[in-house]
């Protein structure tokens, strides 16, 4: 899911940073508003984004995997909040009341946590590992050792999520029926998975770090092979995302966009 | 001059651990491509580690005698120094692969030690062609075969042209014409640049042909070293510790017990059948 | 009277992504035989074995195992005909002791447990781990825990056993170990499909060759065809067994047959190389 996707794409083309700054620019707009056609507005340009990179396939896959945490979300909103107008009762006998702003905030939420995450999913699949951590390093001067092990661990999940696959595929192989739809076998064969996952992990690791230590890393006269120039498109870009920002925080202040 | 110095060398993995290298004494000098064979468990990828420093600057044990890089104790000298020198191929190429595409890789090394982009770029094509697998420079990593990802080891170690190469199964999964190019490869840096080769594999028929000493391990010991000939004309020894004969060779040892140059190769096998025909 | 085929594929394409690894393949292997896949690295040929028990389908084309369409089966419901040894040990070893190990897959039939505690005794003795029944799989060398996971298969008593590359990093005395038990295998009528690099192999072990090349078979034919045909070596960059080039570059009267294992050609030059040769 959170996997560089190669496209020929000005998205693609774009420095890592102008990408994170859109991203975090998304976040606080989709934070500091909660009325629902305000964060549709801004789930759309995400989506806008998304079809300008040619992904847009993929993450409306992604978008309707997060539409089931959304559901939730909205279910829970509706169980634990009371308030506002009663629109219908989920039981008979007046049981468990729906009320109109409990409908309109779970909503919201979901809105929300949609937005923030496709944003994040379309900033790592538009940008290569590499790029970004010659951004963070070079550009924002962070810690190369930081930044390396971050974005190792950020690397590992779908190296861990294949090992799953892996380890699942040798016990279906035997027999085990991992893959049909008896839950009581499934939470068996996944608790049976733990144990060589982790050791298969922690070998990884290890291996890791050795090649990397053998390989000369962690001299301080580092060099980057391929350095992305921050272009004038780039800073364009950025600025173009502040000054949104900024109009959206006063819009903010004057009292829309909140229920 | 020598390049490694090994003293009296013992190893043990952990205190209630049985020993696994035993009182090694050896000395490589520049420029020798040395094979090392055996049984598994033998010893071997341990006592590489000891050579490219994994011992003891990783893995934890408990280590006797010394182990001098170019006159220095390994032990003293830092991993970056000695990944400087000594480059190094692991038994499990998939646990060596740092980067998600292949050109990054091979970069990675490169960009530790602050190479200028010009010499990279240079190194990385060169590394590739040696290999033989310039098509998969954009390939990503997690997509190759078993064998593919064990040439892009070996190239991202080639690319920083280290003075030693250390490598442990290199070929394991590599099919026969790639296994030659690998050790065509170790052939010609050996040859032209006169960097010292080390190589532990199971594929003896390669060390034949190409090693100028050949040491076999058993029990962490070292327990016949020699000239390929010399080596493989002990085949009595070589099939009590279950080392694999060239076929050649086991032919003309069984057609004739003492050889004198035992033949080894398929050119020097044909040559010695002729003549005694 | 010809067995009844146990695996039948038939135009069989398989792509990762859009990268297409498999391109076309028809292949019949019929019950008890054994056959040698080989072929360059990347060729496809354990892309070509996953599709035998199911884990990957065929993108287009079909395959049949056992009578089935493996479409429409579950991985674990293959594996009761299909075995599949993978070529790392370290993903198919789950549990704290040999025996669990091994246990595991036979279970998973359904047996009785005297039935159960049977299989996994004889196939522990079969891959000559006894002793280690007790041991924890990851303290084992590469070469045990590679027999661990085929005496899991072998418990299960499956009708087909699929190997990919199960000798690699072992020692020449843990391989013939290894080979000579499948060997034993097939002479009781388990069909038997292996995945090697190794030539002095298929020579001395294979009955049937299949050379996978680019995703295509470029011949499957007995081991004496495929390894006396001129073209094999420049189309397949594969190399023949030393011991084969040495027979084939000989070029006598008496030598007809190629040369597949040492004996051949010890038993073949001996009377040609008379008694001066041999003092
Ligand atoms: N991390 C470890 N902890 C404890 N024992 C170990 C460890 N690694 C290896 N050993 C043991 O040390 C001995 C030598 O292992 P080593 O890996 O050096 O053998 P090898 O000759 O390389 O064998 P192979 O041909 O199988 O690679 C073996 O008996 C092994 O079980
Ligand atoms: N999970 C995967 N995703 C994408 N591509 C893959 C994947 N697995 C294999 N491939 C590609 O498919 C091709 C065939 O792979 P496969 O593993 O079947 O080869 P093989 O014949 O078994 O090779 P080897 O001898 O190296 O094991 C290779 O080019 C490889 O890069
Ligand atoms: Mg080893
Ligand atoms: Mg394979």
């Amino acid at each position: 899911m959170i996997e560089y996707m190669p496209r020929e794409s000005p998205i693609h083309r774009l420095n890592p940073l102008a990408k994170m700054t859109w991203a975090f620019a998304v976040m606080i707009l989709a934070l500091i508003f909660n009325q629902i056609d305000y964060l549709l507005v801004i789930l759309g340009t995400v989506l806008i984004v998304a079809v300008l990179a040619g992904i847009y396939r993929e993450m409306l896959g992604v978008l309707k995997g997060l539409l089931m945490f959304a559901v939730f979300l909205v279910v829970l909103q509706v169980l634990f909040y009371r308030q506002g107008t009663v629109l219908f009762f989920l039981l008979p006998l007046d049981y468990l009341p729906v009320t109109r702003e409990a409908l309109l905030l779970g909503v919201a939420m979901s809105l929300r946590m949609m937005t923030v995450l496709l944003s994040f999913v379309v900033f790592l699949a538009t940008t290569q590992f590499k790029d970004m951590v010659v951004a963070l390093t070079d550009k924002l001067k962070l810690p190369y050792d930081y930044v390396f092990m971050f974005m190792t661990a950020l690397r590992f999940v779908p190296v861990f999520l294949n090992e799953i696959v892996k380890v699942r595929e040798a016990q279906a192989a035997r027999g085990c029926q991992v893959d049909g739809h008896h839950p009581i076998v499934k939470v068996k064969a996944y608790t049976q998975v733990a144990v060589p996952l982790v050791l298969i992990s922690l070998r990884k690791a290890e291996g890791l770090a050795i090649a990397m230590e053998t390989r000369g890393y962690g001299s301080n006269q580092r060099t980057y092979f391929k350095e992305q120039p921050i272009t004038r498109i780039d800073r364009v870009v950025m600025m173009a995302i502040g000054l949104f920002v900024v109009a959206g925080v006063i819009i903010r202040l004057q009292g829309f966009g909140m229920i | 001059m020598n390049v490694y110095e090994i003293e009296n060398l013992s190893f043990r993995y952990g205190p209630s651990k049985a020993g696994v290298l035993a009182g090694i004494d050896l000395s490589i000098e520049k420029g020798e491509f040395i094979g090392i064979t055996g049984p598994t468990g033998a010893g071997k990828s341990t006592f590489l580690k000891c050579l490219n420093g994994i011992i003891p600057h990783f893995q934890g044990g408990i280590l006797e005698g010394n182990v001098l890089l170019n006159h220095n104790s390994i032990m003293e000298k830092r991993m970056i120094d000695i990944a400087h020198c000594v480059g190094s191929v692991f038994d499990d190429p998939e646990s060596q692969i740092v980067s998600l595409d292949v050109e990054q890789e091979l970069v990675f090394a490169l960009e530790n030690i602050g190479l200028d982009q010009q010499t990279m770029e240079e190194r990385v094509t060169e590394a590739l062609q040696m290999t033989g697998i310039s098509h998969l420079r954009h390939s990503k990593t997690a997509a190759l075969s078993g064998g593919q990802k064990q040439r892009v080891a070996i190239a991202a170690s080639l690319a920083l042209k280290p003075q030693v190469l250390v490598l442990d199964e290199p070929t394991s999964e590599l099919d026969p014409s790639g296994t030659k190019a690998v050790f065509e490869v170790l052939n010609q840096l050996n040859r032209e640049l006169g960097m010292t080769i080390i190589v532990a594999t199971q594929k003896t028929d390669f060390l034949a042909r190409y090693a100028s000493r050949i040491l076999i391990f058993n029990q962490g010991k070292i327990v016949l070293e020699g000239k390929p000939q010399a080596v493989f004309a002990q085949q009595e020894m070589l099939k009590c510790l279950g080392v694999r004969v060239p076929q050649v060779a086991e032919l003309a040892y069984r057609l004739q017990k003492n050889v004198r140059e035992i033949p080894l190769t398929v050119a020097e096998g044909l040559n010695y059948i002729q003549r005694c025909l | 009277m010809k067995a009844h085929s146990v695996i039948k594929v038939e135009d069989l394409v398989y792509s990762y992504g859009d990268h297409r690894v498999l391109k076309n393949v028809n292949l019949t292997v019929h019950a008890g035989e054994f056959v040698a896949i080989i072929g360059e690295n990347g060729a496809g040929k354990s892309t070509l074995t996953r599709h035998f028990n199911g884990l990957l389908k065929p993108l287009s084309g079909r395959v049949v195992v056992g009578g089935e369409e493996t479409k429409h089966c579950k991985v674990s419901q293959l594996a009761r005909h299909v075995g599949y040894v993978f070529q790392n040990p370290d993903h198919q070893l789950f549990h704290n002791t040999v025996e669990k190990e091994v246990a595991f897959g036979v279970k998973n039939l359904g047996l009785s447990t005297q039935t159960i505690q049977d299989r996994v005794a004889e196939a522990l003795q079969a891959v000559g781990l006894d002793e280690y029944r007790d041991s924890y799989p990851y303290d084992l060398s590469k070469g045990q825990r590679q027999r661990v996971a085929l005496a899991a298969v072998l418990a299960m008593r499956p009708e087909v056993i699929v190997l990919d590359e199960p000798t690699t990093g072992q020692d020449y005395r843990e391989m013939m170990q290894i080979m000579e038990m499948i060997q034993v295998l097939n002479q009781k009528g388990h069909t038997i499909i292996f995945i090697t690099h190794d030539m002095a192999l298929v020579a001395e072990f294979a009955k049937r060759v299949i050379v996978l090349c680019e995703g295509k078979i470029l011949q499957d034919d007995s081991v004496e065809a495929v390894f006396t045909c001129p073209d094999f070596l420049k189309q397949s960059f594969l190399e023949l067994p030393s011991i084969t080039q040495l027979g084939n570059g000989l070029s006598h009267p008496e030598i007809s047959a190629p040369f597949l294992t040492v004996d051949e050609a010890y038993n073949t030059l001996k009377p040609l190389l008379g008694g001066e040769a041999i003092d």
